[in-house]
């Protein structure tokens, strides 16, 4: 009776024995090795080829490199990074799902104006590094060549320049701020607004509109067909050769633009503090490597480290001031 | 004008270097391969590739990229003509004709036709680009939101020529689609129509819901038909009829160099592309033929119009992206990421001091073009052996392939569903006599449509005297009237001949 075992059982046996293996394999691993053990996924709440975009692909290989295991870029775009930054909180806290965003605005415009089923104490900011600015700015055919043009013009009447803008953004807010310090009548402010930063800045440098105020770091390829005229920023940025909103007005309140790097789960800070500081000092090191400043620098993606305090403590400034400004957000 | 200094080292570098050359064949079957996926945009094909290219040359990568972009442009017709799927939304108007030449068991006539339209279109766009990429940067960022309003408009003019039978069910139909282009956050910061769901935010899902409204629709309605092609004797295929088709499309000269006209000035305009310029072309062909009556059952001039078209904007968009250093659409944001990764910003100081790398990109896509049709004769050949599949094998795999695909456009089941419910709502309007294309023309316009026109309004504060000062706006409309009235001048003259002869008879 040797041919019991016939064909048919032999086959369910291995594929059995197959299956057995192939679901103890995961819980042996993990087990054993450390974090990192496999593949690393990098969410992307925008789609490919905007700066979120750049900066992962650009700063990835390299911090796979620290890591010591490949990083996969997810580009989750849509609905202003909503449903980017819901997919990555659905993602496990193990440390196998980092974000690289644009904080602020978006995440608290998230929960200011779309409802978000999440709080921003639920993301913890590694790092930061680029800080864009709001810039006023024209096209070099406008004539127009100052901001106290800008403004004189303005303050005789706020219907008299068309300003290309974003509906919901930091650039709106910056630019209501200063209408109140100035005493410029914002209801009466010809707003025209645009989908996106880029159609805005080329609205800008083709003379489509009179002036824009949109984030300032996307101009510089577009620098020798626009003239900058205010940064909303209390130092001078980029080598832009125009006046400082603190220059203009004293007492002008603004608010930085948008702050784009790296972040994980908050919970993945307290519940796994070992993986965390692997991720940490992973950032941090490549941030700093002279090699990852220069690639980074050429490609015009920031690298600065200002670590987590600073980060998160100038991400909950911005949701601060935008809260309090809430009225403009939503619908303009 | 042309720099031969340049022209010389482009050469050069081109024949120097076999690394150069290596990716373009590869690169053209990826893109082929990809962009006949339904639901797999030429953006996601390229997007994927990118990261391999970190560890290539900058000219070797930018060349295997643009071959991709080459290879995804042309697949993507190959679904839109065998099974009235548009592989991308740029091969909407494909299917308008290929499709219906399919069923007529003229398949391998309309892939030809497809083809080397797409060929000469890429080809001569190119050649446009050599000339223009110096004036178009100047010329782009001056569209304004009147000019995208009034091309928009233009484009709308297509649904008449769609309605079929009954003209207000046409309108009924193009009507219902740009209100549902308008679903969604406007420019405004507006949010209308989303029922409360995020996935609609940004719209409605225009690839899925495409596919819903043309394929699914049709392939419900064939569930009782056991081929794509009724008769037997037609279900060959054959090299030869491919290699006529694509002879044939010689004799329409005047409509392909519209279309490619038509498609590397709308290609070249940041946010707008080949997914109108090919509407715009077919509609432009259709009424300009004698017998556009014809268009929309069969007819190769209609192929050949969306096809040189929507090739052609890939030479628009890339004039835009290299002489100005912003990207028109998806695929040339990719070409810029890439760019970038080997520390090179495109833009007016790139051609500036690089024309050498410029001409040797336009010159590999000369090479590009040339080489997908040997390649694309290739791959036509074997993916019009669908024809022979039984309907009761294609229907079901072709609508698991779409579903497939509408899930990888984001990796969400926003996709799948999108897709079921336009098909119902696709099959309800076949069964009502309802003509679905002229739905998808008002979805893919609604935004552009509505967005341009808010916009329009902001800037002129509803004085309708703006339009004096935008010369190019008046120019557009201008020959938006002189196109129309010279079709229907044309139209009358022929009635009046051939009543003439009726009469004499």
């Amino acid at each position: 009776m040797t041919s019991k075992l016939n064909r048919r059982t032999m086959l369910k046996l291995s594929g059995g024995g197959i299956a057995a293996a192939a679901m103890a394999s995961p819980s042996i691993l993990s087990a054993q090795d450390a974090y990192p053990s496999r593949p690393i996924n990098v969410v992307v709440p925008f789609d490919t080829g905007g700066y979120n975009d750049r900066l992962a692909r650009a700063f990835a290989p390299f911090l796979s490199e620290r890591l010591g295991q490949p990083l996969n870029i997810i580009n989750r775009g849509g609905a202003g990074a909503l449903l980017g930054h819901t997919y990555f909180l659905q993602q496990p806290d193990d440390g196998y799902a980092l974000l690289c965003t644009s904080a602020a605005p978006y995440l608290p415009l998230n929960i200011l104006t779309q409802d978000a089923p999440f709080t921003i104490d639920q993301f913890h900011m590694v790092n930061l590094p680029s800080r864009d600015y709001t810039m006023l700015a024209t096209s070099t055919e406008s004539g127009i060549t100052s901001i106290d043009e800008v403004i004189s013009r303005l303050k005789e009447d706020a219907n008299s320049l068309s300003i290309g803008i974003q509906p919901a953004s930091a650039d709106l807010v910056n630019l209501m701020l200063m209408a109140d310090a100035l005493g410029i009548d914002r209801e009466a402010l010809r707003l025209v607004t645009f989908d996106g930063g880029g159609p805005t800045r080329n609205a800008a440098a083709g003379n489509v509109v009179d002036i824009a105020l949109v984030g300032g770091q996307g101009f510089l390829p577009l620098a020798d067909k626009i003239v900058p005229l205010l940064i909303f920023d209390d130092a001078p940025r980029d080598g832009w050769n125009s006046k400082l909103i603190t220059e203009v007005s004293a007492d002008a309140q603004f608010v930085s633009g948008s702050q784009r790097g790296w972040a994980v789960h908050s919970s993945l800070v307290e519940n796994s503090p070992e993986i965390y500081q692997t991720i940490l000092t992973a950032i941090e090191e490549t941030s700093k490597d002279p090699a990852v400043i220069t690639a980074l620098t050429n490609a015009q993606l920031a690298t600065d480290w200002f670590g987590p305090e600073v980060s998160n403590k100038s991400l909950r400034a911005t949701a601060a001031v935008m809260e309090q400004h809430i009225s403009l957000l939503q619908g303009t | 004008m042309i720099n031969f200094d340049a022209l010389g080292d482009a050469f050069t570098l081109l024949s120097t270097s076999w690394s150069a050359w290596v990716f373009v064949i590869p690169g053209l079957l990826v893109g082929l391969f990809f962009g006949s996926m339904p639901g797999i945009s030429i953006t996601m094909a390229m997007a994927i590739f990118l990261p391999m290219t970190l560890y290539m040359d900058f000219l070797p990568a930018i060349i295997f990229l643009t071959s991709i972009y080459t290879g995804a442009g042309f697949g993507g017709s190959v679904p839109a003509v065998l099974m009235n799927i548009p592989g991308t939304s740029s091969a909407v108007a494909t299917t308008f004709d290929g499709y219906p030449m399919s069923r007529q068991g003229r398949h391998n006539e309309a892939l030809g036709l497809a083809l080397s339209s797409s060929v000469i279109g890429t080809l001569s766009s190119y050649i446009l680009l050599m000339f223009i990429i110096e004036p178009v940067s100047g010329v782009v960022l001056k569209m304004g939101p009147l000019e995208l309003f009034v091309v928009a408009i233009w484009g709308l003019m297509l649904l008449g020529s769609l309605a079929g039978d009954s003209i207000p069910r046409g309108l009924l139909a193009g009507t219902f689609g740009l209100l549902l282009g308008t679903v969604g956050m406007n420019s405004a910061g507006y949010i209308r129509g989303t029922m409360g769901i995020p996935w609609l935010l940004d719209g409605v899902p225009t690839i899925p819901a495409m596919m819903g409204l043309l394929a699914a629709s049709q392939l419900l309605n064939l569930v009782n038909t056991r081929h794509l092609i009724e008769d037997e004797d037609l279900r060959k295929i054959s090299l030869k009829k491919i290699l006529n088709g694509f002879r044939e499309s010689f004799q329409f000269k005047t409509i392909i160099a519209r279309g490619a006209i038509i498609g590397v000035i709308i290609g070249s305009i940041p946010g707008v592309g080949s997914s109108i310029s090919n509407l715009l072309s077919y509609s432009e062909a259709k009424r300009n033929a004698p017998d556009g009556d014809t268009f929309g059952k069969g007819n190769p001039k209609g192929v050949i119009a969306a096809e040189s078209a929507n090739s052609s904007s890939e030479g628009g968009a890339m004039a835009t992206m290299l002489a100005l250093g912003i990207p028109g659409g998806g695929a040339t944001a990719i070409l810029l990421a890439a760019f970038a990764m080997h520390n090179i910003v495109g833009g007016p100081s790139f051609i500036a001091n690089n024309q050498d790398i410029v001409y040797a990109i336009i010159i590999s896509n000369f090479a590009q073009a040339l080489l997908l049709l040997v390649i694309g004769l290739g791959f036509v050949y074997f993916a019009s052996y669908i024809v022979r599949v039984p309907m009761r094998y294609l229907i079901p795999s072709v609508l698991v392939v779409a579903l497939f695909g509408s899930y990888a456009i984001d990796g969400t089941s926003s996709g799948p569903i999108t897709l079921a419910v336009f098909a119902v709502i696709g099959w309800a309007m076949v069964r009502y006599n309802y003509p679905v294309a002229a739905a998808v023309v008002g979805l893919i316009l609604g935004n552009l449509v509505e967005g341009n026109l808010l916009r329009t309004y902001q800037i002129s504060g509803g004085d309708p005297a703006y339009a004096l000062e935008r010369p190019g706006a008046l120019f557009i409309m201008a020959l938006m009237v002189i196109s129309f009235s010279l079709s229907a001048f044309s139209k009358m003259r022929r009635k009046r001949k051939e009543g003439a002869a009726m009469g004499a008879s």
